[in-house]
């Protein structure tokens, strides 16, 4: 087996060199690197995510500010290429001065945010397109100020100003525009949304996000791992452990560090229990939107059931202060996980009875069929990953196609719904709660014994950058990071499912042909997906 | 789907209702708070069994806004709302309107692009207001640094009446921290 793996990596390399005619650099288990001109950079994207061969997948693209290193911006652009398994990384150098490259997000779509992202936080300009500001809002010094620019200082801040979002205006008989936000009725975080209707259908959709971003990224320069590890934790509340566990997996994959069995299992456990607590607010969301109260209530009773059994698993509702570089903080006893598994034989019988009665309310069924419908083409353009990837017939899913931890052992099985629409989601869902609690059955069950933490290595070689995916319950989530001297970050990067998914909610919610939607729906297209917006701003 | 369970629906509905019972966990009662430390938090309350037993008998209402905190305080705001904790009980609700809102709680750290949109939530609001600040990231800043986005504490920029410490602070402590609101209520309307 092993065999046959490094020969495909080596037919993939082989194929990159003779195409792409550069050097391939191995680095690690699994990462090739390609530094590339920037003129062949376009050709060289699309050859390999249009290549079926490989089946790769566009992860994220980010850039780094260099210049004290080698006198360059460097863009990263990496890809999750499934056959053979490896994570491919393609770098360009870019002039310090006036830093540009061929603009990629009008060939690949799903790149439009990423480079709205670094032309707002590096001045670094796609040729070619004109971008509005994401990051930054339009109050912001633009074109003069880059705050994830090295010599930016930490604290400089700039006084504000009136910020007039520019939304397309359309005009015609009957239109109106329906602005919400950026602070809401109900408690959730803040965005403008705005709906532009004819009548009740919905014409034209479009947020305006970012309002809570905080410069996570840039606190993170110079902090030693363990102080960005709390800041992992810190990006988002809901996926608190899979952010905290990515980012040690990127560090460990950096340093070389295999964490102990027992610590994989455990990892395990707590992302799956993460994911259910997760499903369960999410589908509560989606019942609620729907206007079934009954449901809503009971999945509300469930989920707090939930967050009492992650109390007592991890110490805290969320996870947070468990996971730590090579393993986790605090071991967890075998009785213990014995119990936690009573208690969810117990909940699985309460949670069916419930499913049972959810899908088949023919009310909410009503509500749900054909709402927020999105295809798999532009699922597939737009990069759109998680639950809302599955029910849109997108087959992917990171802890079958790239296991780590304790996934290495087991199969899991990914429900895929082709329909594409709310009940879809929910059903993706459902599905993925049943396949976590007999995943957590299984991990328990054969839960190895041992240490905890691998106190080994940490030595960790400067200026290599590192990449990992975890499946969050929202998606799949990557965390990059280079250190650089003493051990300090250099540049780190998250990219969250739901930065990804957020184009998906538009797209979904403007609808198509004859899927249109009214705007009633808008809230309940919103809830299908239930994202974040902690993790998206950062 | 199997027929017979649309045929009897909603005979399953009720069955599951009365299978469930009741789930809301008892209050956290003024009785079960230290009242010497209450006391002395509260000095400036005289009589304060009368003061307390009025003011818990009057309803909240609240506006929630999320400043830039990661999620976890919003999803606990929202679990106040399952059967579990079910603060409806005790008279408090969340509106959708500021200028319907007794109480703004506000949770994260403040982002230079909220900032605004703080303020306006804040002016839009009748007197008297009372501000809580819930999580750490509201309190003290929590983990995040101030940066060229983030500004820092939420008492720099709006008077805090009640801190609500935590990361996330549990729903119980955020119910409690929400009834010391309706003492400082009948406190701040009795000055007006």
């Amino acid at each position: 087996m092993k065999i046959l793996v490094e020969k495909d990596i080596e037919f993939l390399v082989e194929c990159l060199k003779k195409t792409l005619n550069v050097n391939v650099k191995i680095n690690g288990v699994n990462h090739l690197q390609i530094t590339l001109e920037k003129n062949y950079l376009l050709s060289a994207v699309e050859y390999i995510s249009q290549n079926s061969e490989f089946n790769a997948h566009l992860i994220t693209m980010l850039a780094s500010d260099e210049r004290e290193l080698n006198g360059n911006f460097k863009l990263y652009i990496i890809f999750s290429v499934i056959q053979p398994r490896t994570i491919l990384t393609l770098e360009i150098l870019l002039d310090k001065d006036k830093p540009s490259y061929p603009a990629l997000s009008e060939k690949i779509p799903s790149l439009n945010w990423h480079e709205r992202e670094i032309h707002d936080l590096f001045g670094i300009v796609p040729d070619g397109i004109e971008l509005d500001p994401l990051v930054l809002h339009r109050d912001w010094p633009h074109g003069k100020y880059f705050p994830l620019r090295n010599d930016f200082l930490l604290n400089k801040q700039f006084p504000f100003g009136e910020v007039n979002h520019e939304f397309s205006q359309p005009h015609g008989e009957g239109m109106h525009q329906i602005a919400v936000g950026p602070i809401h009725a109900g408690i959730i975080e803040p965005g403008h949304l705005r709906f532009c209707a004819i009548g009740e259908e919905i014409y034209k959709f479009d947020a305006q996000l970012f309002y809570t971003h905080k410069g996570l990224e840039k606190m993170a320069y110079g902090k030693s791992v363990e102080e960005v590890l709390v800041l992992a934790e810190h990006t988002c509340g809901m996926c608190a452990f899979s952010h905290s566990s990515a980012f040690c997996q990127a560090v460990e994959n950096l340093g070389g560090i295999k964490i102990p069995r027992r610590a994989a299992y455990l990892r395990t456990i707590g992302l799956e229990m993460e994911r259910i607590s997760n499903h369960m607010a999410d589908l509560m969301a989606i019942c609620s939107a729907g206007g079934l109260s009954f449901g809503a209530s009971h999945a509300g009773r469930l989920r707090e059931f939930l967050m009492g059994l992650n109390h007592d698993f991890a110490g805290h509702r969320f996870f947070r202060n468990l996971n730590t570089i090579g393993g986790l903080k605090r071991n967890i006893s075998d009785e213990f996980c014995k119990l936690l598994l009573e208690k969810l034989e117990k909940f699985k019988p309460q949670f069916q009875e419930w499913e049972q009665l959810i899908t088949n309310n023919d009310s909410l069924l009503d509500r749900l069929e054909l709402t927020g419908f999105l295809s798999n083409e532009n699922g597939l353009k737009l990069g759109i990953v998680g639950p809302a990837a599955r029910a849109s017939n997108i087959d992917r899913d990171v802890r079958r196609d790239y296991p780590y931890f304790a996934y290495e052992d087991y199969v899991v099985k990914v429900p895929i719904y082709e329909d594409g629409d709310a009940l879809a989601r929910m059903q993706v869902r459902i599905d993925e709660v049943y396949e976590s609690l007999r995943l957590i059955k299984n991990l328990i069950n054969n839960l190895p014994s041992g240490s905890i933490l691998d106190h080994n290595s940490l030595k960790y070689p400067i200026h290599t950058p590192s990449i990992s995916i975890v499946e969050s319950a929202k998606g799949e989530l990557s965390h990059f990071i280079m250190l650089g001297e003493e051990n300090k970050v250099f540049r780190w990067h998250v990219r969250s499912a739901s930065y990804m998914n957020w184009r998906g909610v538009v797209q979904a919610t403007m609808g198509q042909d004859r899927f249109k939607n009214i705007v009633p729906d808008g809230p309940l297209v919103n809830k299908s997906f239930n994202l974040c917006y902690a993790c998206v701003d950062r | 789907m199997p027929v017979w369970i649309g045929k009897f629906f909603m005979l399953n509905i009720l069955k599951m209702i009365a299978k469930t019972k009741i789930v809301t966990e008892k209050s956290p009662l003024i009785e079960s708070i230290d009242f010497e430390t209450l006391q002395k938090d509260l000095s400036r309350f005289e009589k304060l069994d009368y003061e307390v037993k009025r003011a818990l008998s009057k309803s909240l209402t609240i506006r929630h806004l999320d400043s830039g905190s990661s999620n976890a305080e919003e999803a606990e705001l929202l679990a106040l709302s399952n059967p579990v904790y079910d603060i409806t009980r005790f008279g408090i609700d969340f509106t959708a309107s500021p200028r319907h809102a007794d109480v703004l709680t506000i949770s994260g750290p403040v982002t230079r692009q909220l900032k605004i949109a703080m303020d306006r939530t804040y002016n839009a609001m009748p007197y008297p207001k009372i501000v809580v600040a819930v999580g750490d990231g509201a309190c003290n800043g929590s983990v995040y640094q101030n940066t060229y986005a983030c500004l820092g504490r939420v008492d720099q920029f709006l008077p805090v009446d009640i801190y609500i410490p935590g990361d996330p602070p549990t729903p119980e402590v955020i119910l409690k921290g929400l009834l010391m609101c309706k003492l400082i209520l009948i406190e701040k309307k009795g000055r007006l």
